[in-house]
């Protein structure tokens, strides 16, 4: 007790010399000189890739008097260029973020969930705790009663390697069911291919680009973001269907301020047009994909004009835009976008726009989607699992069966919907319900339970009811202040993490390094796994000593080492991206049953699915409510940049978007304060209203991710409202599994206090106090 | 001797804040405090409405108002045109801060004014500021209004027309906006302010 | 609709601090000046005047250094070792420094009196005119309009002739108080004139004008009240000069340095 106590303190004594602010020593400075700056020190610069989202631009790391200084872009890098988006520039506000969760922590006996008790406890006893209760778990219900959500780069030890060796088919990554499970799951099935966690969009040649919602510009993706302003650069005409005038739109040559909801109804008045015009890739269609007659007559019923009654979008606008797509093809696109769960019809709203792209005979040629490869890497020679992970993600694997091993069982969603990946938010109803078997145990790496999962007050049942709950992360987020056992992880600045390979048109390998040591009693991930996994008996699949080793192996395997990767950064290879290139080889990309482009699925027919798509209308909005719509800002990632004070500064809090005109006729004010309040009687807020010209009358939006209620992340806390807390329903799409979110509704009530919060950057110098 | 100027596509622009944020961790701006920052108006009323971003930071202007005011020499123009404040001159009086029409500049808590510098650092070891090098859409371009080599020329060449923050103050600014939405009539009232 | 990532440089630069200096340095000069005149007039009171000028320019002093961020660096020693003439700070620098030799030459008794107050009634005019030239310069704040340059040095006599006729060494000054009171109060009168027909902001600073336009009259009847008692009620006049000419200093310098360009544009 008195060693850990003596250890605590000084472990803190030295954390804050770490992280006091502007950390050089002032002291030794003459009065009159003013502090140095950090580039004319000694600079150092390791290469890694970004965590501030998903999408892993390379980086380059400054290091100088022991702190990261700041983050730059990887010349070499196909994802960064050099460039980085603005979350990718503060991540050094988050490595110094004095609120990170500093060392394990053990929830106090006797002490509900929720409440926040937590004592401080070493890292032995944590991992034993763990251990003692995961094994017990096993042994009463089995190993699939313990869930494993992940998501980042780091998931792969949570999601994939511990679970595939402890033998749960239920891990499950939030960017799968709440994101792209449709738009994966249909390209599978039209194209035989994924879409992948890099959207193969051939941008910058392309001449007529169509985003159907699809927010670039405030989802700044950043190679995404390059090449459309390239593609613009070069003239490339734009069109934005969006309810909302994005940031898109106001580069786009024509907005169609769509009904939120029926997009659907649009894309096949296009497909009609196109067919009954002749204006389809004759040749490419005759070539390359099935199902065409049956499309044909199926398309009949969908003219400009029923499309008009639905979308409110002119017949002849429809018509107008389809016949320019018609001219610029193959040169014309409709990217599929990312976020695909919005209805509940999605797997079928994202086949008619493959089908699109497919009639405009882009699909494998220049200015459409190119053909991404992974590059060739080797796995870690471990003995093999006894499952397969089952996460999936946005590359996963979105194929229809699934076998599953003698003594296994399947996993838990199984049966709700079509498609192999599994649906995060279904794995919540057996920890409740028990059914089909109960799950007793979940350990939670990285994912935002509160923010990212769909109907919240559920999830907290959910929690309360568990054996066991474990939570690793880097910031005491309202729900990680749940958990039985917090495991502190370091920062993406401070560890290894394991190679990720990207598909792309020029596929490459990238390398995650420590650019500094972990502050505090941090710990990287693959070190938790591994401690995790020998106390759980899978020795076995933890041949390795340390990171080092395992991704010395995997790189041994393919010809290059860990020294090579250290200094290269990134390890690029060749691609094939136009089917020229794969028709030269001889080779099909093709990979559905039909080795072609299904126009029409035949599966899909056979499991009871409409094998073309075909319009349903969204819930409808009650009256006095309007349609609960959300998006990004630029300068946040999700719900988990609200700490970091950089991105705060430049945007604090979220706002209500409100047609201004219908705003006035409710007799709001600009910049006033509100509740919203959803058709369940969930309240949100307050938050600040903002009466624009940029939306319809039928919808609000809401930027995702503010509204945070943990008071551990002082930033975040109580700024803006959260999406999330809005969403207590959703719709199952019964082909991908996603859970659709657009199917809220609010209504505003006035008269909330304008919330008493201090300003950031006084906040930002107090807390470093 | 340079002429070094700035310039921001605006029809590329996508107003990320990518710049602002690459900006306070090079220059480590205190808490607080921006030296880039990016304005967005809304214009016109719906449907035919725009927004436009516009990132705002020390113009370097040729005529700086900023310079003849500051008491002690510390805030200059260089000979490559750069406005600079030396720190350890600055008694913090703030005259600059009140003749600068834009805004650029602000007390620095450690005890000086403080500003966008086009990164002179950078741009003397031949890189670009830290703001142009980062900016995903590529609309930011730096470099030497006296050197027909520069990439500069070839933009302003091409642009049909440039515009300037508040020309009226005969400031000569060296930021130069491309495609400005408010004045390609695309739209040309800004939406109604209440506040 | 404006909103922005990140705020430029919009807040208020000065602080109350800054008024008070406004106020401290117009006492400074005043007296100085008054002391000037009345040492070239050979008067027996410029002794004991120059000592509480000297005490109002070392107040002030010290009330600037100590609110300066700059203050520990001691980078004022560059006032003196500069030569910027088109900087109104830096004339301001040298009128004050020049200002307490004089004065304290002239309170010891050394050297040539009258050589040492005519050089006074130079640098004290300096200090009383610096802050308006000071203001004046800022073509990017419409509501510091160069009526200022005239405004603010009567303005700052008036202030320290209010404080005089308090003294009783220095009960002559109740004429020049209300000549004073009567010049300020022209023109407070005309500067909303001015600023209306000023340039390309003149409308942005007239709206600007219009929202403070009470103090305007409450500081308007001060001055008016302070010529009026003058000769009668000295005293009281330099009550209402002292708060008349203040409310309005305050008012000019405060509201001016908000920014416009943040809302506009
Ligand atoms: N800065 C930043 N960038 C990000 C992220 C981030 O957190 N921050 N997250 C990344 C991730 S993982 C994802 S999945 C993507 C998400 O980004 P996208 O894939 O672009 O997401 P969408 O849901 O398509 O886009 C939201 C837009 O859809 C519009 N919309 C709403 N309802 C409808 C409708 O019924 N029809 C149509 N046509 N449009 C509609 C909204 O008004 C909004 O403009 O962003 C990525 N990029
Ligand atoms: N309501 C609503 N829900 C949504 C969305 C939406 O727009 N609205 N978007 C959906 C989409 S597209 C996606 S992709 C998902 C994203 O879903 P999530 O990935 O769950 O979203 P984040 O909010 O980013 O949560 C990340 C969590 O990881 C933690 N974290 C950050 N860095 C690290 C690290 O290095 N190590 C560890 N261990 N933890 C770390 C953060 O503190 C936070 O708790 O959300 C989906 N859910
Ligand atoms: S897009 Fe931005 S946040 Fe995402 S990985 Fe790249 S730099 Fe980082
Ligand atoms: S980084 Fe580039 S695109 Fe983003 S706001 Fe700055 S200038 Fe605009
Ligand atoms: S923008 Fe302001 S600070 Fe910059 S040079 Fe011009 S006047 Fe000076
Ligand atoms: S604040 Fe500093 S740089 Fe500005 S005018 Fe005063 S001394 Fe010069
Ligand atoms: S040039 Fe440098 S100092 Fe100026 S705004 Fe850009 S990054 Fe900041
Ligand atoms: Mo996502």
């Amino acid at each position: 007790m008195k060693l850990d106590r003596r250890r605590f303190l000084g472990l803190s004594a030295a954390s804050v010399g770490a992280v006091a602010f502007g950390g050089r020593a002032a002291a030794l400075q003459a009065p009159w000189a003013v502090p140095r700056k950090w580039y004319d020190g000694e600079v150092r610069t390791v290469f890694s890739y970004c965590e501030n989202c998903f999408w892993k631009c390379g980086i380059t790391v400054k290091v100088e008097g022991g702190r990261v200084r700041k983050i730059d872009g990887q010349k070499q890098n196909p994802k960064s260029r050099g460039r980085l988006c603005p979350r990718g520039q503060a991540g050094v506000a988050q490595l110094y973020d004095p609120d990170r969760l500093k060392r394990p922590l053990i929830r106090v006996d006797g002490s509900e969930r929720g409440e926040g008790k937590y004592r401080e406890a070493s890292w032995e006893e944590a991992l034993d705790y763990v251990a003692e209760r995961m094994l017990k778990i096993k042994e009463q219900y089995g190993p699939e009663a313990v869930a494993w959500f992940g998501h980042g780069s780091g998931d792969s030890w949570f999601v994939e390697y511990l679970p595939a060796a402890w033998g749960s088919p239920n891990a499950a990554k939030p960017a799968v069911s709440i994101c792209t499970a449709p738009r994966e799951t249909a390209s599978q099935w039209t194209f035989g291919r994924p879409i992948g966690g890099h959207e193969p969009v051939d941008w910058t040649e392309s001449r007529y680009i169509v985003l159907i919602g699809h927010h670039i510009g405030e989802d700044t993706h950043n190679t995404q973001l390059q090449d459309f302003s390239e593609a613009l650069r070069r003239g490339a005409e734009l069109v934005v269907v969006d309810p909302r005038f994005s940031t898109a739109a106001s580069k786009a040559h024509r907005w169609l301020p769509i009904k939120p909801g029926t997009d659907l109804a649009l894309l096949l008045a296009w497909i009609h047009v196109l067919i009954k015009e002749n204006l389809y890739d004759r040749d490419y269609v005759q070539k390359y994909a099935v199902g065409f007659e049956e499309l044909a007559v199926h398309s009949n019923k969908h003219t400009p004009e029923w499309a008009e009654e639905i979308t409110e979008i002119p017949a002849e606008t429809i018509r107008t835009v389809a016949r320019e797509m018609a001219a610029a093809a193959p040169r014309a696109v409709l990217p599929p976008g990312r976020h695909t769960v919005w209805y509940g019809d999605d797997t079928q709203r994202m086949r008619a726009v493959y089908i699109l792209n497919a009639l405009l005979g882009n699909y494998g040629m220049p200015g459409g989607f190119y053909l991404a490869k992974k590059p060739y890497l080797e796995k870690y020679p471990h003995p093999p699992f006894p499952l397969e992970p089952a996460a999936g993600g946005c590359s996963g694997s979105s194929g229809g069966e699934e076998e599953v091993p003698e003594g296994f069982k399947p996993r838990a969603d199984k049966g709700k919907f079509f498609a192999k990946t599994t649906a995060i938010q279904e794995l919540i109803e057996p920890m409740l319900s028990g059914e089909p078997y109960p799950i007793r145990g979940l350990v939670c790496y990285g994912t935002n339970l509160f923010h990212s999962i769909p109907n919240v007050p559920r999830t907290k049942e959910a929690l309360k009811k568990l054996d066991l709950y474990v939570a690793i992360d880097v910031l005491p987020m309202e729900h990680v202040m749940w958990a039985d056992v917090i495991l502190p992880e370091c920062t993406y600045l401070e560890r290894y993490d394991d190679l990720v390979a990207i598909a792309h048109k020029t596929p490459f390998v990238e390398l995650r390094q420590p650019a500094v040591e972990p502050l505090w009693d941090t710990k990287p991930g693959w070190w938790i796994a591994r401690e995790l996994g020998l106390r759980l008996g899978l020795e076995k699949y933890f041949p390795w000593k340390d990171v080092e080793e395992y991704l010395d192996t995997r790189l041994q395997l393919i010809g290059s080492s860990l020294e090579e990767m250290k200094q290269k950064g990134t390890l690029i290879q060749r691609g094939r991206p136009y089917l020229k290139d794969w028709e030269r080889r001889r080779r099909n990309p093709f990979g559905t049953p039909s080795g072609k482009i299904e126009l029409y699925s035949k599966t899909f027919a056979e499991h009871g699915l409409d094998p073309l798509p075909d319009y349903t209308p969204p819930m409808p909005v009650p009256q006095g409510f309007y349609r609960l719509l959300y998006g990004r800002t630029p300068v946040h990632s999700f719900a988990k940049t609200q700490n970091n004070w950089v991105l705060m500064e430049l945007k604090p809090e979220n706002e209500v978007w409100i047609n201004r005109e219908e705003g006035r006729s409710l007799g709001l004010r600009h910049a006033e304060y509100v509740w919203l309040e959803n058709d369940a009687g969930v309240r949100e807020g307050p938050v600040r209203v903002r009466l624009t010209e940029r939306i319809r009358r039928d919808c609000v939006y809401l930027v995702h991710g503010f509204g945070h209620k943990g008071r551990g992340v002082r930033l975040a806390y109580g700024r803006g409202a959260s999406d999330n807390a809005l969403q207590t329903r959703y719709v199952l799409d019964p082909i991908s599994g996603g859970a659709a979110l657009r199917n809220n509704f609010v209504k505003v009530v006035k008269g909330a206090p304008r919330p008493q919060r201090k300003r950031i950057g006084q906040l930002v110098r107090e807390r470093r106090l | 001797m340079a002429r070094y100027a700035m310039l921001i596509d605006l029809a590329a622009c996508v107003g990320c804040a990518a710049c602002a944020a690459a900006c306070v961790l090079e220059n480590e701006a205190p808490p607080g405090h921006n030296r880039l920052w990016i304005r967005q108006r809304e214009l016109g009323a719906f449907p035919d409405v725009t927004v436009e971003y516009r990132p705002e930071q020390c113009l370097h202007c040729e005529h700086p108002p900023c310079v003849p005011v500051c008491p002690t020499g510390a805030s200059h123009q260089t000979e490559d045109g750069l406005v600079l404040v030396r720190a350890e001159r600055c008694i913090a009086c703030a005259a600059c801060i009140a003749a600068c029409p834009y805004d650029a500049r602000f007390m620095n808590p450690a005890g000086y004014v403080d500003k966008c510098t086009f990164c002179e650092h950078r741009v003397a070891r031949g890189e670009d500021p830290a703001c142009v090098e980062t900016c995903p859409t590529g609309c930011r371009v730096f470099g030497d209004l006296d050197d027909p080599e520069s990439p500069l020329h070839a933009w302003l060449t091409e642009a049909k027309r440039v515009d300037v923050l508040r020309p009226e103050m005969g400031t000569a600014p060296k930021l130069l906006y491309l495609n400005t939405p408010s004045k390609r009539g695309l739209a040309n009232h800004e939406s109604e302010v209440e506040s | 609709m404006t909103t922005f990532y990140g705020l430029p440089g919009a807040e208020a630069f000065w602080h109350w601090t800054t008024l008070v200096h406004f106020l401290l340095v117009a006492l400074a000069g005043g007296t100085a000046f008054y002391t000037a005149v009345l040492g070239i007039r050979r008067s027996e009171s410029a002794r004991g005047l120059a000592w509480l000028a000297l005490a109002f320019i070392v107040l002030d002093l010290f009330m600037l250094w100590a609110e300066s961020p700059a203050r520990f660096r001691f980078s004022h020693v560059w006032l003196f070792l500069s030569f910027e003439p088109a900087s109104a700070i830096w004339w301001g620098a040298w009128g004050l420094a020049t200002s307490a030799l004089m004065l304290l030459l002239l309170a010891l008794g050394l050297g040539p009196a009258r050589f040492w107050a005519g050089v006074l009634a130079l640098s004290s005019a300096v200090v009383l005119a610096y802050p308006g030239y000071a203001l004046a310069a800022n073509a990017a704040r419409p509501l510091w309009d160069h009526l200022l340059l005239a405004f603010f040095p009567a303005s700052g006599l008036l202030l320290a002739l209010a404080v005089l006729v308090w003294l009783r060494p220095a009960e002559e000054a109740a004429p020049w108080l209300q000549v004073a009171a009567l010049a300020s109060l022209a023109l407070a009168a005309l500067y909303p004139v001015a600023l209306a027909s000023g340039g390309a902001d003149a409308r942005l600073a007239f709206a600007l004008w219009l929202r403070g336009w009470g103090w305007f009259l409450l500081g308007g009847l001060l001055l008016f009240l302070a010529a009026f008692l003058a000769r009668r009620v000295p005293a009281l006049a330099g009550v209402c000069a002292l708060a008349g000419a203040f409310v309005l200093r305050s008012w000019i310098v405060e509201q001016g340095q908000h920014s416009l360009f943040v809302h506009g544009f």
